[in-house]
């Protein structure tokens, strides 16, 4: 059986591309097999399969066993897990679409769960980066200007889930 | 009904119909049945919108986890979600009472 190793980078945001990528592999007889550190995918080659992935973001992880049990119970098998995003696959009959989230408001706290991920960790950033004035060696400051970088980008992360939540919201 | 429990209200298909498949204990994929056969299908219930669900009714204490068993939690309402249910079943009618005029379109 041969596979293949493909690099894919999404958003946040915009994990519903990366769900949709996944299922044009499976319907292309690509079946996902793992995600490895920053994005590398592994694919086994098969026979078409009309399967939906779906993406959730894991924060209470003292909870995982009753979390996956649920997804298992449902028909969701957990097939991957890349930091605190879990990959689900369930195979559809021909012409459903299958959700885990089954309401907008949920699926504005699934981001709004990443959200939160961030904003814990931004003091971290604001401590590097008020002590910017102190740097005196050359490798210090280039340190700062990476962490300033990563700041920023960082603040655009938390925007972009921001506004997609708000589109979330705008729906009847 | 006190003000304190009208903060949860209108609540939305997928909870209102969770805790009122919780009027008796149920584990997850329970509700998941008792929801879609309860509505006539118009509404299931994904597994991480329930997840959520349980999350927030629990921290809450709208509902409370009676046993857990196979890594299943098995959860019940509280005399709190009864209250909550029941006022939104209230509100739920006088709705559906407006809404008759709908049937002669």
């Amino acid at each position: 059986m041969s596979t293949t190793k493909h690099f894919h980078w999404f958003w946040a945001w915009d994990d519903e591309k990366e769900e949709a990528y996944l299922r044009n592999m499976a319907l292309d007889g690509w079946h996902f097999q793992a995600v490895t550190f920053p994005g590398y995918y592994t694919f086994e080659e098969g026979d078409p399969r009309n399967d939906f992935y779906r993406l959730d973001f894991l924060s209470n992880y003292k909870d995982k066993e009753n979390y996956l049990q649920l997804f298992e119970d449902a028909g969701w098998s957990h097939v991957g897990e890349y930091g605190s995003w879990q990959y689900f696959r369930k195979t559809a009959v021909e012409g459903e679409k299958l959700e885990i989230f089954t309401d907008n408001e949920s699926k504005q706290k699934k981001y709004g769960r990443i959200l939160l991920y961030l904003i814990i960790f931004l003091p971290i950033y604001i401590t590097f980066l008020t002590r910017v004035n102190e740097a005196s060696n050359t490798i210090y400051k280039i340190f700062t200007l990476v962490m300033f970088l990563f700041f920023l980008l960082y603040i655009y992360v938390m925007l972009m889930l921001i506004r997609r939540i708000s589109q979330l919201k705008k729906k009847l | 009904m006190s003000t304190d429990l009208k903060k949860y209200l209108p609540l939305t298909e997928s909870t209102a119909y969770t805790l009122l498949a919780l009027t008796e204990p149920l584990h997850g994929y329970g509700v998941m049945q008792k929801v879609e056969s309860m509505s006539d299908g118009t509404v299931k219930i994904g597994p991480g919108t329930l997840y959520g669900a349980f999350t927030t009714l629990e921290s809450e204490g709208l509902i409370i986890k009676v046993n857990e068993a196979e890594r299943r939690k098995v959860y019940a309402l509280t005399d709190k979600g009864r209250q909550v249910l029941k006022e939104h079943i209230r509100r739920s009618e006088i709705m559906v009472d407006n809404g008759q005029i709908t049937k002669d379109w």
